[in-house]
C-alpha cells in the first residue's frame, strides 16, 4: 500500500520543539499491520499513554462529571457502543451519529466520519467542547479543571516536563489512543503467516469473494503484506442520502421485549425530535460531488464493533451484507463502484464468516488495560471557573 | 445534622396499634394506604386533608432559571393560597431530577438526579412551607462503587434503599440497590442478580422497589440504563439497538438478608412495584411500559411467589406506556396512567387476577404522576416523564392539575401550568402536613420493625 509520508505535525496549537522527555516506548504491529506513524512532534512515551490513558477514563472531563470519552467508546464493546445506533451525549443529547470504533485508529488518515478532522492531537476538542457531547465550556476552562485535579498533580510534567496545557491534553490523549493496535487475527495468520489451517473453508471462500465477485477490496483495501480494509476514501453507499431525503417513515418495527415486536406508527411519533440530516463529505469541501459520501471504515474487529455504518443503521453483517447484494441504494451521487452482487446465500454467509475472522488476538488485553485507569474520582468541591476566579483575585 | 430519630418509636407504634386492636381490629390500620403509602410502609401517614405538595421539577433551558427546584404548592382549601405555588427551591443544574422519598421520620424528603447521580437532602418539617436545602451527595456513584441514576427513595427504619438504574462504565442497564443511613452516608451497596435464578436469567436491571414487612418481601423492578433513559423518546423508538436494551425481569427479594428469591420473566420494562395490603390479600402488582402488561404477584399455596400477567392496557402497538400507578386504600382499585395518550385510567382491582378498566380520562397532552389522598377523593397528576421523553413543541404542557374523584368521575380542582410559571417540568410529587403531629403511625407491624433494625444494623457493619 502506498502512504503518505507523515509530515510534522502541525495542528492548531503551535508547537515548538519538544525535547525527549520520559520512556519512549516503541509499538510493533502486530501480523497485519504495517508499522505505524507516528508524528515527531508527539513521540510516544511510557508516560504520555498513562496520563492519556486516565484522560480518556475520566468522567471528570465532561462539564458536569458523567461523560468520558470511554462512555462512548467502551472499552468492553469494542472502543464503540453496542446499545446505540447513533449517540447520546451530555444529558441525553442527541447525535446523528455512531460512535466508530477506536482500534487501529492511529492508522486513520483523516478522522471523524466525513474526515473533518486530521489529527489525533486536535480531534480530542471536537468532543470535549460540544455542546452535545462533553460540554466543557471552553478551552481554557478544560486546562484550568485538569490543573486542579489531584489525580493529575504532577503527572503533566513527568510526561512532558511542563504543567498542563491543551496541546498537552490532545498529546497524551492521541498517545494513549495510539496504543489500540489490534492485529494477528486469524486471517492474518492465515494469509500473512504460515497457519494455512487458521481459515475453514468457508471463511477461505468469504475472502475469495471480497477480493472477487463481491468487490469489496475496490474500497476496503487488502495489500500484499498487510491490510487496514480501506482505501482512507469517501464513498456515498446511499444510506445518508436515503436518511436525509427520507427521515421519516409511516411506520417502524419496534421491538417491546424479546421476540415481541409491533409496527409503531411514524404519526405517533410526531412530537418528538426529528432525525437530524447529515451530508456527510460534502459538509467539509462543500463540492456536490461529495454529498452523503461517508469514509470508509476499517473492517478489523468488525464482528464485535456493531451496529454498523456512520448511522449505525444495519445491527448485523448479514445486513450489511444484504446492504451491499443489492448494490447500495441509488440515489445521483451513488459510488459506481456499488453494483447488484447477486450473491447466492452461501455467498452471504462466506463473506460474513470471513469477516468474523478479522477479529484481533489481544482484545482482552486492551480492555484489561483501558480499564486499569479509574472513571470515577473525587470531583472539585468548587466549579473549576470558580476556584480560577478565587485563585486570581487572591493573587498580589 | 440531618441526623434523625424515628419519632414514631415503638412505644408510640404499640400504643397506636393497641389502639386499633381496642377498637375491634386486629393487628394493622384498615387495609391498603392509597398512593400516600406507595412510598414506604416505614413512613407516617397523611391520613385527613394533605397541606402542601411537593413537586421535583425538572429545570429546563430558558425556562426561568433553568434549574432544578423543589416546588411547593399550598392544597388546603382552607388556606387563601389554595392551589398556588408557596415555595420554589432551585438547587442548581439539571441533574434529570426524577423521584423524590420521604425519610422513616417524614422529615426529610430525598431527591435524585438520573443523570448528575446527585441526592438532594431537604428539611421539610422545621417549616414544611418553606423546605431547607440541606445536604448534596455528590459522590453517590464513588461511593456505590460505580452506580449511575439513584432512583427510588425508599424508607425503612434508618436506612434508605436506593435503586441505581444504570452505572458508570458503559451507561447501560447492569446496576444494584444502594443502601444509605439517615445521616446520607452509604451503608452497602446490593447488585441485581445477572446470574440463573430458578431457571430465570437476570439481566441485573433495576427500576423501583417495595417492601412487604409482614411477608419479609421485596420486590425489584428494571427498567433501562442512562443511554436510554436519557434519550429522546422518538429517536430511541426508531434506534432498534436502544430497545434492545430494557430490563425484562423483576425480583423477589428475601427484605432481611437482601438476597433475592426468585427472578421472574415480565418483559418489556416493568416499573413501578406497589403491594396491596388488603387483608389476607398481600399480592404486589407492577405494569410493564413497553408490553403494556399489569403483572400481579401472589404466594401460591406453598407460599412461592408467582407473577401473573392478569391484563393488557390499551394497544400494546400505539405504545401507551403505562407509567405511574396508584393503589386506592381499600386496596379495590388502582390508578394508571398512560403517557402517550395523557390518560388516567380507574381499574377494578377486586379480583386481582381478573382487573378490568372502568373509567378513563385525558388529562393533558402527556401525563406520568399520579397520586392519591388516603381516602382517595383527590387525585393529582404531573406531566413530566423524563427531560427527554416528554413531546416536545405544542405537546410539551407541563402541570400540576388536582382531580376530585367521586367514584365515577374526576372533576378538576385546580392546576397549575408550570411553564406559564416559569418553573420547568413537573415530577414527582410528595405531600405533607403542616402539623407533623397529625400525622398517623407507620404502616409496618411492630416486631418487623424491631427485627429490621437489627437486620440493617448488622447490615451497615459488614
Ligand atoms: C457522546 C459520545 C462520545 C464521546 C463522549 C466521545 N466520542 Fe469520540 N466519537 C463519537 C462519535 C459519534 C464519533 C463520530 C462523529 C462524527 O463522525 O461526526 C466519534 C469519533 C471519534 C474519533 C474518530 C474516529 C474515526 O474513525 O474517525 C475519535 C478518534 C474519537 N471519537 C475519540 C474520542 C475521544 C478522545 C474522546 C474524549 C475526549 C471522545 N471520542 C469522546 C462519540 C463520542
Ligand atoms: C464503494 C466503496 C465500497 C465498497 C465497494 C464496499 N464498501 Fe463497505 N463501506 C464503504 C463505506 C464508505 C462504508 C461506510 C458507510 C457509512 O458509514 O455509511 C462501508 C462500511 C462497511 C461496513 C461497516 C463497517 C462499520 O464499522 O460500520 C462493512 C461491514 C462493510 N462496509 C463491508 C463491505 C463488504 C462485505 C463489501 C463487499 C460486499 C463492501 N463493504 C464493499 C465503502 C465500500
Amino acid at each position: 500500500m502506498k502512504r503518505l509520508p507523515w509530515f510534522a505535525w502541525s495542528g492548531i496549537f503551535h508547537s515548538a520543539w519538544v525535547y525527549a522527555i520520559g520512556t519512549p516506548v516503541q509499538l510493533d504491529p502486530p501480523l497485519g499491520l504495517p508499522p505505524l506513524s507516528i508524528p515527531a512532534a508527539n513521540p510516544l512515551t511510557r508516560e504520555k499513554i498513562d496520563l492519556g490513558r486516565r484522560l480518556f477514563m475520566d468522567r471528570r472531563l465532561s462539564h458536569n462529571n458523567t461523560m468520558s470519552c470511554a462512555m462512548c467508546h467502551v472499552p468492553e464493546q469494542g472502543f464503540t457502543s453496542h446499545e446505540l445506533g447513533t449517540a447520546i451525549g451530555m444529558q441525553g443529547r442527541s447525535l446523528r451519529r455512531n460512535s466508530p470504533t477506536l482500534y487501529n485508529i492511529g492508522y486513520h488518515l483523516s478522522l471523524f466520519h466525513e474526515g473533518r478532522e486530521l489529527h489525533l492531537e486536535d480531534q480530542v476538542w471536537g468532543p470535549l467542547l460540544t455542546k452535545v457531547e462533553m460540554d466543557m465550556p471552553s478551552i481554557g476552562y478544560v486546562v484550568e479543571k485538569v490543573r486542579l485535579l489531584d489525580e493529575y498533580k504532577g503527572q503533566f510534567e513527568a510526561a512532558f516536563g511542563g504543567p498542563v496545557s491543551a496541546e498537552r491534553i490532545g498529546h497524551a490523549l492521541a498517545s494513549f489512543q495510539r496504543t489500540l493496535i489490534s492485529g494477528n487475527s486469524r486471517f492474518d495468520r492465515w494469509f500473512y503467516g504460515d497457519d494455512k489451517s487458521a481459515l475453514n473453508l468457508r471463511e477461505q471462500k468469504g475472502f475469495e469473494i471480497f477480493m472477487g465477485k463481491g468487490r469489496c477490496a475496490t474500497c476496503h483495501w487488502v495489500d500484499e503484506k498487510t491490510a487496514l480494509f480501506t482505501d482512507h476514501k469517501f464513498h456515498n453507499t446511499g444510506l445518508g442520502w436515503e436518511r436525509s431525503m427520507f427521515p421519516e417513515r409511516n411506520n417502524y418495527k419496534v421491538q417491546l421485549a424479546p421476540g415481541i415486536f409491533v409496527q409503531v406508527m411514524g404519526a405517533l411519533l410526531k412530537s418528538f425530535e426529528p432525525p437530524q440530516a447529515d451530508v456527510g463529505r460534502y459538509e467539509v469541501t462543500l463540492d456536490t460531488k461529495d454529498r452523503w459520501a461517508y469514509k470508509t471504515p476499517m473492517l478489523r474487529n468488525v464482528a464485535i464493533t456493531r451496529p454498523y455504518m456512520h448511522d449505525g443503521s444495519l445491527s448485523t453483517l448479514e445486513d450489511v451484507v444484504e446492504f451491499y447484494d443489492k448494490g447500495g441504494i441509488d440515489n445521483e451521487n451513488k459510488s459506481p463502484l456499488l453494483m447488484p452482487l447477486k450473491l447466492d446465500s452461501e455467498e452471504k454467509t462466506a463473506l460474513v464468516a470471513f469477516m468474523n475472522s478479522l477479529t484481533g488476538d489481544n482484545l482482552e488485553a486492551l480492555t484489561r488495560d483501558a480499564r486499569s485507569a479509574p472513571v470515577t474520582l473525587p470531583v472539585l468541591s468548587k466549579d473549576a471557573a470558580d476556584l480560577y476566579m478565587d485563585a486570581v483575585l487572591a493573587a498580589p | 445534622m440531618i441526623q434523625c430519630k424515628n419519632r414514631f418509636s415503638r412505644k408510640i407504634l404499640a400504643t397506636a396499634l393497641s389502639a386499633i386492636v381496642a377498637s375491634g381490629m386486629t393487628a394493622l390500620p384498615a387495609t391498603s394506604l392509597a398512593d400516600e403509602t406507595s412510598c414506604s410502609p416505614f413512613t407516617p401517614l397523611i391520613k385527613g386533608q394533605e397541606d402542601l405538595v411537593y413537586v421535583w421539577t425538572l429545570g429546563v433551558e430558558g425556562v426561568g432559571d433553568g434549574s432544578d427546584k423543589l416546588v411547593t404548592v399550598d392544597v388546603n382549601p382552607k388556606s387563601r393560597h389554595y392551589g398556588k405555588v408557596i415555595d420554589s427551591l432551585s438547587v442548581g443544574g439539571r441533574n434529570e431530577a426524577h423521584h423524590v422519598g420521604l425519610s422513616d421520620d417524614r422529615r426529610f424528603l430525598w431527591g435524585g438526579g438520573l443523570d448528575s447521580s446527585h441526592i438532594f437532602i431537604f428539611d421539610i418539617y422545621s417549616d414544611p412551607a418553606k423546605p431547607k436545602l440541606v445536604k448534596i451527595i455528590k459522590d453517590f456513584v464513588e461511593k456505590s462503587g460505580g452506580i449511575v441514576g439513584p432512583h427510588t427513595f425508599y424508607a425503612t427504619p434508618g436506612r434508605m434503599i436506593i435503586t441505581g438504574l444504570s452505572n458508570n462504565k458503559d451507561h447501560g442497564g447492569t446496576t444494584a440497590h444502594v443502601i444509605y443511613n439517615n445521616k446520607g452516608e452509604h451503608v452497602k451497596t446490593v447488585h441485581i442478580p445477572t446470574a440463573e435464578l430458578n431457571g430465570v436469567k437476570g439481566d441485573g436491571y433495576n427500576y423501583d422497589v417495595a417492601i412487604n414487612p409482614k411477608k419479609n418481601a421485596m420486590l425489584s423492578t428494571s427498567f433501562t440504563g442512562w443511554n436510554n433513559y436519557m434519550m429522546d423518546l422518538g429517536k430511541m423508538v426508531k434506534d432498534p439497538e436502544a430497545m434492545k436494551h430494557f430490563g425484562n425481569t423483576s425480583v423477589m427479594w428475601d427484605f432481611k438478608t437482601m438476597k433475592p428469591l426468585k427472578i421472574f420473566n415480565t418483559p418489556g420494562a416493568p416499573l413501578e412495584a406497589r403491594w396491596n395490603w388488603g387483608k389476607g390479600q398481600d399480592f404486589a402488582v407492577t405494569t410493564a411500559a413497553l408490553t403494556s402488561k399489569v403483572w400481579v404477584y401472589m404466594q401460591d399455596n406453598k407460599g412461592e411467589w408467582q407473577a401473573h400477567d392478569v391484563a393488557t392496557i390499551g394497544n400494546p402497538a400505539d405504545i401507551p406506556l403505562p407509567v405511574d400507578i396508584s393503589m386506592t386504600a381499600d386496596g379495590k382499585g388502582m390508578w394508571i396512567n398512560t403517557f402517550m395518550d395523557g390518560s388516567s385510567r380507574y381499574w377494578d382491582f377486586s379480583d386481582p387476577l381478573w382487573p378490568k378498566e372502568m373509567f378513563k380520562k385525558k388529562i393533558g397532552s402527556q401525563v406520568n404522576m399520579v397520586s392519591q389522598s388516603y381516602d382517595g377523593k383527590r387525585v393529582y397528576y404531573t406531566s413530566s416523564l423524563l427531560g427527554n421523553w416528554d413531546k416536545k413543541g405544542q405537546d410539551d404542557e407541563q402541570f400540576l392539575k388536582m382531580y376530585h374523584w367521586d367514584g365515577k368521575d374526576l372533576k378538576l380542582g385546580f392546576e397549575i401550568d408550570f411553564y406559564k410559571e416559569k418553573l420547568g417540568r413537573a415530577h414527582h410529587m410528595k405531600f405533607q402536613a403542616r402539623d407533623m403531629k397529625s400525622l398517623k403511625p407507620l404502616h409496618a407491624e411492630a416486631e418487623g420493625l424491631d427485627n429490621l433494625r437489627v437486620v440493617l444494623n448488622a447490615a451497615s457493619a459488614q
